[in-house]
């Protein structure tokens, strides 16, 4: 899957691409505004990550662009503006999603896996992990074929940790994915302990071991292989 | 009392106290004069009878009795005031009398002679001239009250203009007062420096702004890349076995956040200090929908502490006119709050009405004087990760929105009370 980063910082530009291909994306990018936009021109995409301020150039102006091409890829802006910033209220011009700077990266990871999932396969789309099958569409997950009962909260954790196979994910980063805000260190755990350990003994009740593992006192991990 | 009532106020009194002297002077010179007048004219006469009682052939009778008193009885001499019964209006009318003696003639023995004028005159001139003066004492004060109300709303014209523009002066346009030119010297300097004061003030709020406005974006790009590089530096191979050095970074990343949040709250203040959320941004909100969404998130963290909640909405409440996320703020830092300072299996009551939002929450007993508990990086707990802005930013919005906020506490068992009301 082909996605284009538009950053003009170099030193994130070079971390977010480096964090993209380890989890199995083709990343190509752009400095600026000229060089996004004749790549937005010439090549198709999955799903371009649009930073809204460019050395030459409005990031909104590049999202319009794309719209008037009716492209089909994605769009997911990152922006160092706040959600009390009306900028970033103003994304119904079409952005399929936006990330506030700083972001965590496997929240990156997930929300790009999201929008060219929603964008693309139009629910034929399917996620296999060591013995799991997932049918996002559907909120369906399967363990060796048998049915795997989640709420709401374990379904987005696990989805947020299939995001992010072989990636230490911080308690920080997990709380806030599943609150959807910023979260206190401190409460971090409290939030996310009691889904991780109903997601953990409801994989084990399926016969699937070993799926998470604890790093004491940073985060957790998806282990890819027993 | 306005300026010009005031100004009036002591031109009257001036006006009073000059008239009450003047006419009492004027009282006591008239009457000097004319009664010096009358001791003239009364020697005159005494030199007039002297010498015709001296020829001796008598004194004719004079037709009024009182104008010339003959008496053969000695009498004191000299000049005095008197008054004499006035038979025919029958009141005491104030004379002026000379009393003399003249020396025994041939064949009659001494005589003393009393000479009078009445002095009914000098007492009524007196009258008519204190009358017509205090009439134009009356009409000069009608005269200036009356030209200062004119005054008042004529001259004055274009300070209460200048005062009705700087009334709806409002900072958030980004626009300097326009004051136009005074005819009056001194309104037309007042304006010229207000409009000067106004400019300044335009330039140094845009300025702020742009400095906010800067600080709160370029500070969160090098965030950014610092938390994307430690994310990154966190999955190497190298430090998976490395355990030491994993919490290292895991702990700088951890700062990093905390760093960022900080942040983010100190431009939230500083943005609801500058004003810079425009009125139009601000769209209907169902409060009792943005407090059950938080409590929702909040969930987990209210079972991971044993924490009670109740919560008590008055039904149909009206939604507010608010910045969505500034009511999100200010429900989550409230709530958040409660959370923060509860006891493990505490409680947490949160009502709300039509007229206030109130969160109480149990927890241990605070000393310290609870008009600080606002204050930034007012800590409860010095080790605690939260940088101690929560109720600084609470205090903030509500005044952004004309709210009032307060703190309670009861003792017994511990009990803390946020509440804000709506203005």
């Amino acid at each position: 899957m082909k996605v284009l980063l538009v950053e003009d910082e170099a030193g994130l530009r070079q971390t977010v691409t480096e964090s993209l291909r380890q989890a199995g994306y083709v990343v190509e990018v752009s400095a600026n505004f000229a060089q996004a936009h004749e790549k937005i021109t010439l090549y198709r995409y999955d799903c371009v990550l649009l930073d809204l301020t460019l050395p030459d150039g409005d990031g909104l102006d590049l999202l319009r662009a794309l719209k008037a091409e009716q492209s089909p890829a994605g769009v997911l802006v990152l922006t160092a503006r706040d959600g009390l910033d009306d900028r970033v209220r103003g994304l119904d011009l079409g952005a399929d999603d936006y990330l506030v700077k700083p972001f965590h990266l496997s929240e990156l990871n997930a929300r790009v896996r999201a929008i060219i999932r929603r964008r693309q396969f139009q629910g034929q789309h399917h996620l296999v992990f060591r013995d799991l099958l997932v049918w996002p569409e559907q909120n369906e997950v399967l363990v060796r074929g048998e049915p795997l009962v989640l709420t709401r909260k374990e379904y987005d954790m696990l989805l947020y940790f299939l995001a992010n196979p072989g990636r230490v994910l911080t308690k920080e980063a997990i709380a806030e994915h599943l609150s959807g805000d910023q979260v206190d260190a401190a409460d971090s755990l409290d939030l996310i302990y009691t889904h991780l350990k109903n997601l953990r003994k409801k994989l084990q009740d399926k016969g699937a071991n070993n799926y998470i593992r604890t790093l004491y006192g940073i985060g957790y991990k998806l282990s890819t292989s027993d | 009392m306005n300026l010009l009532t005031a100004t009036t106020r002591y031109y009257l009194l001036l006006a009073a106290a000059l008239f009450g002297l003047v006419s009492g002077l004027l009282c006591w010179g008239l009457q000097r004069a004319l009664r010096h007048e009358a001791d003239e004219q009364l020697r005159n006469e005494q030199v007039y009878v002297s010498r015709l009682a001296a020829t001796g052939r008598g004194l004719p009778p004079t037709l009024l009795a009182y104008q010339l008193d003959r008496s053969w009885q000695p009498r004191p001499l000299g000049l005095r005031d008197t008054v004499l019964l006035d038979s025919l209006e029958y009141e005491w009318v104030p004379f002026r009398q000379l009393t003399f003696r003249v020396p025994a003639q041939a064949g009659s023995p001494p005589e003393w002679l009393t000479l009078r004028k009445s002095l009914v005159e000098t007492r009524d001139l007196l009258r008519v001239v204190l009358g017509i003066m205090l009439a134009g004492l009356v009409l000069l004060l009608l005269g200036v009250v009356a030209l200062n109300a004119w005054l008042a709303r004529r001259l004055w014209q274009p300070f209460q203009h200048t005062l009705a523009q700087l009334r709806a002066y409002d900072l958030h346009q980004h626009q300097a007062l326009a004051l136009p030119r005074a005819p009056i010297t001194e309104f037309a300097e007042l304006n010229q420096a207000l409009n000067q004061l106004s400019e300044r003030l335009v330039a140094d709020y845009e300025s702020l702004r742009q400095f906010t406005e800067n600080a709160a974006h370029e500070i969160q790009t090098p965030l950014a890349i610092i938390q994307a590089q430690l994310e990154q530096l966190l999955q190497t191979p190298a430090l998976a076995d490395d355990e030491a050095a994993l919490t290292l970074v895991s702990e700088l990343l951890h700062t990093t956040r905390r760093l960022s949040r900080l942040h983010q709250s100190l431009t939230l203040l500083s943005r609801l200090e500058n004003r810079q959320f425009a009125s139009s941004q601000a769209v209907p909100v169902q409060l009792e929908q943005v407090v059950r969404d938080r409590l929702a998130q909040l969930e987990p963290l209210l079972d991971a502490r044993n924490l009670h909640l109740a919560v008590a909405t008055s039904p149909a409440l009206p939604p507010r006119l608010l910045h969505p996320g500034l009511a999100d703020s200010l429900v989550q830092n409230l709530l958040q709050n409660a959370i923060r300072h509860n006891l493990p299996g505490g409680e947490i009551q949160v009502s709300l009405t039509s007229d206030m939002l109130e969160v109480s929450n149990t927890g241990p007993a605070v000393v310290g004087d609870p008009a600080r508990f606002f204050e930034r990086f007012r800590k409860h707990n010095a080790a605690s990760d939260s940088p101690g802005l929560g109720l600084s930013i609470v205090q903030h919005i509500c005044a952004y929105y004309g709210f009032r906020v307060a703190y309670e506490y009861r003792a017994d068992p511990a009990r803390h009370t946020l509440r804000v009301t709506f203005a």
